[in-house]
Formats: C-alpha cells, structure tokens, sequence
C-alpha cells in the first residue's frame, strides 16, 4: 500500500523518495541523509529566496528536515509526491519567519504551522525526475508577461495578498487579480504542453 | 450567494494564499459544503503552485548546517535506540530528578530575590522622594534668606524703629525695600498671653482708612523672629507706620488691642 502511493503511471516504478522515506520510517539516519542530499538545494533555495537572509535561511531548513525526521509518518503519502509537500512545509515556515520579521502577525489559515496536507499530482502529470521538472518550470516563468510574473512572485515568495500587492505595485486590484490567475492558468498550460 | 462557476475564480489565488479575508472565508464555506469539483480544482491548484518552488535557483547550504542537521538526528536516533525502563528502578534518571530539585530551589531564591529587590526599590523610591522635598525646602528658605539678606544690605531699604509700648522693653527694627518687601527682626521678645499671637498692621496714610492686616510673628523660645514679609498689603508711599499688636490665636482682620510695638514709615 504504501509503496503504491509512490508510482505512478503504467510504469508503476518505485521512485527513489519512496524507499528513502519507507527507510526513514524504520528510523534509518543514512535514509535521511540521503534524503537531504537530494533535496536540501532545493528547498534551501527556496528557503533563501523567500528570507533573503542565509543564517536565518539555514535555520529554516533545519527546521523542515528536523520535522521531516520526527514526523514522517505524518506525511499522508497515499496523497501525492514527496517533493511538492516538502516545498508547500519549507514555503510556510519561511513565510511565518517573514511575517514574524516584519512584525506583521497574522497568519493565515492556508499557511499553518503544523505539516501541510500532501499536494495530489494531477491526472496529467507524469513522474518526471527532479532535474526535468525544475528545467520545465523554469523555461515557462519567463513566458509569463512581467507584470504576471512580479505578481505570482509577490504572492509565492514574499506571501502577499492581493490587496498587498495591488498597494505594492500600486495597481487596481483587479488587475493584479487578473495577472495572478492568467499568470497561474497559462503555467498550467504550459506544464500540461511539455508532459 | 456565488455559483462554482465565480468560485473557480478564486481558486488559483487560493492555493497561492493571496486571497484576502473575506474572499477566502467565502471560498472555504463553499469549500465546506463538499462541492467535489471544486475539491479537485483546489488540488490542481496546490500542485500548480508547488511547482514554483522550481522557479528558485537551488543553492547548496552550507556544510555546517548538515553537520548539525545529523549530528542532532544521529543523536535522537541513538536515544531512541536505548531501552527507557531499568528493572526495579525509576524510568526518570536520578540527575534529572537533581536537575528538578535545582531547578525548584533556583525558582524559590529567584522569587525571594525578586521580592527583595522590590522592596529595596521601593524604599529608595521613598528616600529619593523624601531628599527632593528637603531639597525643594531648603531651596525655598535659601530663597527667602537671599531676598532677607537683599533687603537689609540693600542701601535704598528704608530703617523703620519699632519701639514699643514699654521704653524698658526690647525694640524692633524694620527695612523695607520699594521692590522686594518688608524685613522685621526683634529680640528677646515676651512671648504673647496664652492663645494669642503678635500680628504686623500696616497703618495707610489716607485718613480714616483702617489698618492693614499682615502676616503673625512667632518668636523662638529666646523671643527671636525674623519675619519678611514680601508683599506688602500697601506700598511704603501709602503707609503711614508699621505696628504690631497682640491678637487672639489665628490672627484678626482688625486690631483688638493696642500696638505693642509701632513705628512711622519716613
């Protein structure tokens, strides 16, 4: 069962996340280091393009992989892929590092502070290696118009709301409605083209 | 009420978390009712935006923080590998029971600190309070006694005598100043009858108007005074003569008796 929820498609391969994470499950550490050394660019990129800051950054990843040693059989892995979810917790924790930052103390529902649910792959989506994936989101960003790209940026990377980012860039706040989903909708599309 | 159709929308911003309050709350009470097409928009939707986290360039973090990433899983790891219960004995070590001990008899001297501070505090508050009212009255007697001191070095202050009802008796002295006031000194001085005082009357030169009530003199036991009186009731161009007089305890508005003690203004 288990291991069902980490193949996909006729292939039905087991990807190397799965058995790392079955591994870590046994509270095996060589797993867990293993499952940094993947990872750990990635989010630690992530990390530093939201914080913008390294020391703080490193704390945040530290933070992500210490919660994925504790908790891992809180990951709902029938649910969907490993690396969205380990995105979606490193992107909150750094967002509530911001908001803590700058004072602002709001949270929101959709970025809690425990782990977040899994992100399901779509019907479309084929299991493509972390490398690929990266390529294809990148080659599509700069598709984007630039008033669409800064705003889905504003939002993914700095957690700003609508309103926040219509007074950021001092636009009408349907059009920063109108860049953000256009925006979203044409990466879709786009990620929909090259699968 | 929005249909799915308005709902869909939202759903993109949703999953970016750039919603604004009431638009979110909205989307999730729809959300809330089960609609499953939307449930499924909303998945499709989160795993859109999971995939941005590509559109960050990857950077390798340091070394360091994989050592201490490890060096605290290897070491929680091993914790966990060690069996928690000993045969016949606490499953709590005696250290941390010492650690506990400590730590409770740290928690009640830093109470009983705290509280000592607090009233050594309190106590200086008190004695800084006190120390500024004794300053602020002996400035005012500083004060005064600079002003006396004016009047009677001053050479334009006028002498007035006093002398009294009794020529064997003690004489007053008298110096005004046009500006700065009235200074009256005397010596050996009887005290007044039991619950009676001396009073200063300023004598006006217009007729028939009456006699100016001022301030009360107490001689010290030696029958000494200096008294200064800063704001005469009438200029020294009106007054005609200064007298003094005993009156009944707390003074009077006009003078029961006769002067004890009167001298004319030149």
């Amino acid at each position: 069962m288990f291991l069902a929820a980490f193949t996909s498609g006729s292939a039905r391969e087991v990807s190397p996340d799965a058995t790392l994470l079955l591994r870590l499950l046994q509270r095996d550490v060589s797993a867990f280091e293993q499952l940094y050394d993947r990872h750990s660019r990635l989010v630690y990129g992530l990390v530093l393009r939201i914080l913008q800051q390294a020391p703080t950054s490193e704390e945040v990843v530290q933070d992500v992989f210490l919660q994925l040693w504790r908790n891992a059989d809180q990951y709902d892995s029938s649910r969907g892929p490993f690396v969205p979810w380990l995105c979606t917790m490193a992107r909150n924790r750094a967002l509530d590092h911001l908001r803590l930052k700058s004072e602002r103390q709001r949270r929101r529902e959709d970025l809690p502070d425990e782990l977040p649910s899994a992100v399901v792959a779509p019907d479309y989506e084929k299991i493509l290696d972390e490398k690929r994936r990266a390529e294809r989101v990148r080659a599509l960003m700069p598709s984007l118009s630039p008033q669409q790209k800064k705003a889905i940026e504003l939002a993914y990377f700095e957690g700003l709301s609508h309103s926040e980012i219509a007074a950021a860039l001092k636009e009408p706040l349907g059009t920063v409605k109108s860049w953000i989903r256009n925006g979203l909708l044409r990466l879709k599309e786009g990620l929909q083209a090259t699968t | 009420m929005k249909n799915c159709g308005q709902f869909r929308d939202l759903i993109e911003a949703y999953a970016l978390g750039a919603l604004d309050p009431e638009e979110r709350a909205a989307l999730e009470a729809h959300l809330s009712t089960g609609c499953a097409d939307c449930a499924k928009v909303v998945e499709e939707a989160r795993w859109l935006v999971s995939q941005l986290a590509y559109a960050a360039p990857e950077v390798a973090p340091s070394d360091m923080l994989k050592g201490r990433l490890m060096q605290t899983v290897r070491g929680e790891a091993q914790s966990e590998a060690k069996p928690h219960v000993i045969r016949g004995k606490s499953t709590i070590p005696l250290w941390v029971w010492a650690g506990i001990a400590a730590l409770l008899l740290f928690s009640i001297y830093s109470t009983w600190n705290m509280r000592r501070l607090q009233d050594e505090i309190r106590q200086a508050n008190e004695r800084a309070a006190t120390l500024l009212q004794e300053r602020q009255k002996t400035e005012q007697q500083l004060a005064l006694a600079k002003r006396e001191a004016m009047i009677l070095m001053d050479p334009t202050s006028v002498k007035i005598a006093l002398k009294g009802s009794d020529v064997q008796g003690p004489q007053l002295e008298a110096k005004w100043h046009s500006e700065w006031g009235v200074v009256i000194m005397g010596e050996n001085i009887p005290m007044p009858s039991p619950h009676h005082v001396l009073q200063l009357w300023f004598i006006p030169k217009k007729a028939g108007a009456m006699p100016m009530p001022s301030m009360m003199i107490r001689p010290d036991a030696n029958g000494k005074f200096v008294l200064l009186v800063s704001n005469p009731p009438e200029s020294m161009d009106a007054t005609k003569a200064l007298a003094i007089s005993e009156e009944p305890e707390g003074g009077s508005p006009w003078p029961n008796n006769p002067p004890r003690y009167s001298g004319g203004v030149s």
